[in-house]
């Protein structure tokens, strides 16, 4: 086929009518879906840990903004708008502008426009005025010399905010597990008496000090600096500096937790939940879907019964997911689910323990959706394999299992792991059967702790598919949480694409090694 | 300590009895800095609010420990009765049937708190001409049936009077699963039909950004979700009188699709809530719990109502 | 692999056969088992579905009634995104199979497959928070994209045989699907700076007011045109892939007959190797069709969800499998809403299976069908 081809193309090409340039298009236009989605998404993910310059703009009726533009639409005659996002809730009740451009008198950008990323009321763009303590404003700084002042406070807050987190990370979560445990302890009381006072004493040092702030209109704001994350002076910075920042914005992303109702902060339970589910899902899988293959392939008459049922597990690969989804939440949730909790639970009945959504549900409603995949892909390697080098171990007297054993499932392990790895790959971009199964919202506390027995299977879990969805359909400002619903969008192709690319590199690797040698 | 819990369940159990040894400790000896782990059960409408506050709580208190889950305000309520939780966060007020069962079991009723106040407001794109409907002409554009007493559908602007648009109106609302569709249903619909032409966003969220981007839509969402994006629009309802859905209407409750979120509260009559619960309340309805409440974008309670609920509670009036 | 032959001893080679015995048997029963466990999806939902509809206690026509417009919609949906996918997908599938160089055929398979990759609620949310606030905006653009696009494609045909024969080796058509993306791109941002123009000299200023004033036709911002485009972008990689190797598997004596007899390339294809493999590339268009109906992501974000029973383009849908996810884990079990919904994935259960079914059967036939011409597919 291919060499005919080739031949024609050698020689002077005919014309080969409209149809045959319909068929290229197509081809171009896929190309061109595709690229323009993965860049749309690559570039608003990733430009979005970019710190932006901000803009001072006056407006004709004398008000004074600072923000950063965020799009242009147009209105009615000829006439354009543009939504600034000016930060500052606890000053304006709101974080958009939307202001027509021909309002707008003068616009620049001064160096000493201040960024800051708060604890509460999110960011707050506008000018530091002083830094300086609750009770004694110092009247005789200047504003490079506060700029610097802030930095150093930040550092040392940071400091001392991290001791915090250690003393109550190490100590104080240890001591309540303790009382919960035993609450006559006198000693664990005493000792948490003591840490509290540690833990008190720190909190106070961090609340000594101020910022007062005052905004681009010029209405002045007291700024504890224990709420203040990070403060940056975006026109000022170099390309360089800028860079730092934007990796570090990244790292942040990929290490936080999310903040503000998922509209800030980072996707680190989701990240951590997709890859815990994922790997349950791939133990379940992997064993059940070889020896389903195995019993297909080697064990079961290949007659009509078998091919029948071949024929049906292949044909389950097609069967939409959110059917499997109304499976998992029928038979484990609700059947298998509620039963445990009658045997084992009951004292905490009418509250459900696995009689609700969570990790082991989800993870067995996708090892299900995703068994045909394996098994289908398990076949493939192992029909592949010649009949002599099973004829030849069974000539030498080696029993069947250990035929299977010893040389055809060590030959077909390649197969195995592009099942599996194509599995993985399935099941981590599947959202819908988890909506019914056990993904949640937010669950600040990751399935996996400190606490026995370590892995709580019957917890929920959050899921970088899922929290795409949920930021964007379900957050309080989806304008606000654009940004991070892109950002998540390209983490999850990116680890999806990785997965695929491994599958195709084993299968090629696979097919290299073993020739193609189909079954007679 | 950790040796004679081998199951996930064992572990939960024993949390749970001893969570009521510690209440009862903690009760025995007020002095004490309340600490230990706090299980909250209920809504997710107010999984933000209430996280919020477990953060505030965790910094005034470093030994408390809060564990949320938010699965629903269905939820809270068999949590409440079976005694699992003794907070049970609602965005709707709990049915009779509901507050039947929880007497039948403690012998006492549930003691209803009122944490904040939320509204639903009708939204149109910002830059349309339209300031005011009236509950009718509401009716008549959301359902079939017309129950509040239209006497025509309204199915195009130029119906309403908007000069600058014609064709017809884009509606956008929820999904059947969510409070907000069946609260949207009794008030504004007169518990009528919605029209089958309603977009049903499972979110609120998604509503706003429908509308956001659409001059011929109309829809309807929570206040907190509201952005300069949309316009929410004034109510008259069938006086003739004209309702902002802003602070003061909603917390006087004269809007006509204001709500309350609360949280129930397992409390014999009589006593008074200490131990992480009580610091949890105590913090809800100080000023400071009530900044976050404005913070996340709900209607602050009023100050009588806080202090009279304090007092019921047993807080200590002066709040801190 | 294979270790050298143990002495033989009577009591091994007993325990061995016993061992390999009950291996085999653990072997069959696990495997039963697990298919039996996948299998047992059908069961569930007949289960759960049958005796509540057949046992009087529900009000079913109430049942059927809120699932008409769903069904509806469902296949609604799938329709339009076939409408989109299916042309572009065997388009596709023709020129990489007929006119690509190997080489290029091998590195353009996994790319295109790569789309099959890209999730659902990825596409969904640009579908429903990106695509759908353009397109309303600049309606007038994407229609005239419909018009243009065939056209530029055919344009740079037409330029093409006026080219020299060292521009048309450089600019071949087995190369076309690369070089004609610039171009399409350019054509994409001619539609959009065009449309105001045309939409001032032929609809007097605004379509949709045109639409709506001339023709009676509503544009709903969530619609199915962008549910067909969004879903149409998702299923094109299956039906790419099973297309192709449909065409491609068809056996190369066929195609160089024709060709020797003088028949161009798209002659050979449209008179030969279409025929043969009509088949396979019915199979790869009713799996489509199945991915279709039961994707449930890219729906719920961008269908809007509206209880319509209409067949237009601008107007939305409500389908089967988003009013699942978003219905069922509130529906009491046993409820009608429940049973409702149940029934829903029933349907779609069966309808996904009967498709698959159809279409594996006729790529076996197709098989047996290559086999018999003589050459091993």
């Amino acid at each position: 086929m291919s060499a005919w081809s080739e031949l024609a193309s050698q020689r002077l090409p005919r014309s080969e009518g409209p149809w045959a340039w319909l068929a290229a298009g197509s081809v171009a236009l896929s190309l061109l879906m595709l690229g323009g989605l993965l860049l749309l998404i690559a570039v608003r993910g990733l430009g979005h840990f970019w710190p932006a310059g901000v803009v001072q703009l006056e407006l004709e009726d004398g008000r004074a903004l600072a923000g950063r533009v965020v799009r242009e639409l147009p209105l009615e005659q000829g006439e354009r708008e543009r939504l600034y996002y000016t930060a500052n809730r606890d000053l304006d009740g709101q974080v958009w502008h939307w202001l027509a451009v021909s309002d707008i008198v003068a616009s620049e950008r001064p160096r000493d426009l201040l960024v800051l990323e708060r604890r509460f009321h999110g960011e707050f763009i506008g000018r530091l005025v002083e830094v300086g303590s609750v009770d004694f404003p110092d009247p005789t700084s200047t504003a490079t010399a506060d700029w610097n002042a802030l930095q150093a406070s930040l550092a040392e807050l940071q400091a001392l905010r991290s001791e915090r987190d250690r003393l109550r990370r190490e100590q104080l979560r240890p001591l309540i597990q303790q009382l919960d445990a035993d609450p006559r302890d006198a000693q664990a009381r005493r000792e948490l008496a003591a840490v509290n006072e540690r833990v008190r004493a720190l909190q106070h040092a961090m609340q000594g000090k101020v910022a007062i702030l005052e905004s681009a209109d010029g209405r002045r704001l007291v700024q504890p600096l224990d709420e203040i994350l990070r403060a940056w002076r975006p026109n000022a910075m170099t390309t360089g500096e800028k860079l730092t920042a934007w990796a570090r914005g990244v790292w942040r992303f990929l290490s936080e937790g999310p903040r503000d109702g998922n509209t800030a902060g980072g996707v680190w339970p989701a990240i951590f939940g997709t890859v815990l589910m994922v790997l349950l899902m791939s133990l379940l899988v992997a064993p059940f879907g070889v020896l389903a293959a195995v019993y297909l392939n080697e064990v079961a008459h290949q007659g009509r019964l078998t091919n029948l049922v071949r024929i049906s597990v292949r044909n389950l690969a097609g069967v939409p997911s959110i059917v499997y989804g109304v499976f998992g939440l029928g038979v484990f949730v609700y059947g298998v689910g509620g039963s445990l909790d009658e045997w084992f639970f009951s004292d905490e009945l009418p509250s459900p323990t696995f009689g609700t959504g969570g990790l082991l549900w989800a993870s067995l409603t996708l090892a299900l959706l995703t068994l045909p995949v394996v098994i289908v892909a398990t076949e493939e390697g192992l029909a592949r394999i010649p009949v002599q080098q099973r004829e030849g171990a069974l000539a030498l007297g080696a029993t069947r299992f250990e035929t299977l054993t010893r040389v055809i499932l060590p030959m077909t392990v390649p197969a195995m792991l592009t099942g599996v790895i194509l599995a993985i790959a399935r099941a981590a971009g599947e959202v819908a059967p988890l909506m019914l199964v056990g993904v949640a919202k937010l669950a600040p506390q990751v399935p996996v702790d400190a606490e026995f027995p370590f892995l709580h299977l019957e917890r929920k879990f959050m899921h970088l598919g899922y929290h795409i969805y949920d930021t964007a359909f379900h957050g309080n400002d989806v304008q606000a949480a654009l940004p991070l619903v892109y950002a998540t969008a390209l983490l999850l192709i990116g680890v999806i694409l990785v997965l695929n690319l491994t599958a195709i590199f084993l299968r090629h690797y696979f097919r290299t090694r073993h020739g193609y040698v189909p079954r007679q | 300590m950790i040796t004679w819990g081998n199951s996930p369940g064992w572990h939960r159990l024993r949390q749970a009895c001893l969570g009521v040894i510690l209440v009862l400790l903690a009760a025995s000896a007020r002095s004490e800095m309340p600490a230990g782990t706090l299980g909250i059960v209920g809504s997710d409408t107010m999984a933000g609010l209430m996280l919020r506050w477990g953060e505030q709580l965790s910094d005034r208190h470093p030994g408390i420990r809060l564990q949320l889950q938010a699965s629903g305000s269905a939820s809270a309520v068999p949590a409440l009765t079976a005694g699992t939780t003794r907070l049970g966060p609602m965005s709707r007020p709990m049915s009779e049937a509901e507050r039947r069962a929880f007497q039948e079991r403690h012998g006492y009723a549930v003691v209803e708190v009122e944490v904040a106040r939320d509204a639903l407001a009708v939204i149109v794109h910002r830059h349309l001409e339209l300031a005011t409907l009236s509950l009718e002409a509401l009716d008549a554009i959301f359902s079939t049936t017309r129950h509040c007493g239209a006497s025509q559908a309204i199915t195009r602007w130029d119906q309403l009077g908007v000069a600058s648009r014609v064709g017809r109106i884009e509606l956008h609302g929820r999904n059947p699963a969510s409070g907000s569709h069946g609260l949207f249903l009794q008030r504004a619909l007169c518990a009528g039909e919605y029209s089958p032409r309603l977009n049903e966003h499972p979110g609120s969220a998604a509503v706003v950004a429908a509308v956001t981007e659409n001059r011929a839509a109309i829809g309807y969402a929570g206040l907190n979700h509201l952005t300069p994006g949309v316009k929410a629009i004034a109510l008259k309802d069938e006086y003739g009188q004209r309702h902002e859905p802003d602070a003061e209407q909603v917390r006087g409750g004269d809007y006509p699709l204001s709500r309350s979120l609360f949280v129930y509260v397992n409390l014999p009559p009589g006593k008074a809530i200490t131990g992480p619960e009580g610091a949890l309340l105590d913090l809800i309805l100080s000023p400071e719990g009530q900044r976050t409440v404005a913070g996340q974008g709900f209607i602050t309670l009023a100050d009588e109502v806080l202090a009279a609920q304090r007092q019921r509670l047993g807080l200590d009036v002066a709040a801190p | 692999m294979i270790e050298p032959p143990h002495p033989f001893s009577p009591s091994r080679s007993r325990w061995r056969r016993q061992r390999d015995r009950l291996a085999t048997g653990l072997i069959a029963l696990g495997g039963i088992v697990v298919v039996l466990a996948v299998l047992a999806i059908g069961v569930f939902l007949v289960v759960e579905v049958l005796p509540a509809l057949l046992g009087g206690q529900l009000d079913t026509q109430r049942v059927f009634a809120s699932l008409t417009p769903m069904a509806w919609g469902t296949l609604k949906a799938a329709l339009w995104a076939m409408l989109f996918s299916v042309p572009l997908a065997l388009g596709a599938a023709i020129h990489s199979s007929m006119f690509m160089s190997q080489r290029l055929r091998s590195r353009m398979k996994p790319t295109l497959e790569l789309m099959e990759a890209l999730p659902g609620v990825v596409v969904g949310f640009i579908a429903g928070l990106v695509m759908a606030p353009w397109v309303e905006r600049h309606l007038a653009g994407t229609l005239t994209l419909l018009l243009l696009l065939p056209l530029g494609v055919l344009l740079a045909g037409g330029v093409w045989r006026r080219l020299s024969p060292a521009w048309r080796r450089w600019f071949s058509l087995s190369r076309a699907g690369l070089w004609l993306v610039p171009w399409l791109a350019l054509l994409v941002m001619a539609a959009f700076a065009l449309s105001p123009w045309l939409e001032r000299l032929l609809v007097d200023g605004d379509l949709r007011v045109w639409l709506d004033r001339e023709m009676g036709i509503d544009y709903a911002s969530r619609n199915a045109m962008i549910v067909g485009v969004a879903m149409g972008f998702a299923v094109i990689p299956s039906i790419y892939a099973l297309a192709e190797d449909a065409l491609s598997g068809v056996p190369g004596g066929l195609g160089e007959g024709a060709h020797a007899l003088g028949a161009t390339r798209w002659q050979t294809l449209w008179k030969v190797v279409l025929p043969a493999a009509a088949p396979g590339i019915f199979a790869a268009v009713m799996i489509g069709a199945g991915r279709a109906v039961g994707e449930t992501m890219i729906v719920l974000m961008a269908s809007g969800n509206t209880a319509l029973m209409s067949l237009s383009p601008f107007e939305g849908m409500r389908s089967m499998a988003a009013g699942i996810v978003v219905e069922l884990p509130e529906a009491v079990p046993g409820s009608e809403a429940y049973v409702m919904l149940m029934l829903a994935a029933l349907l779609l259960f069966l309808f996904t299976f009967l498709v698959n079914t159809l279409a594996e059967v006729v790529r076996s036939r197709l098989r047996r069908r290559y086999r018999w011409l003589g050459v091993a597919p």
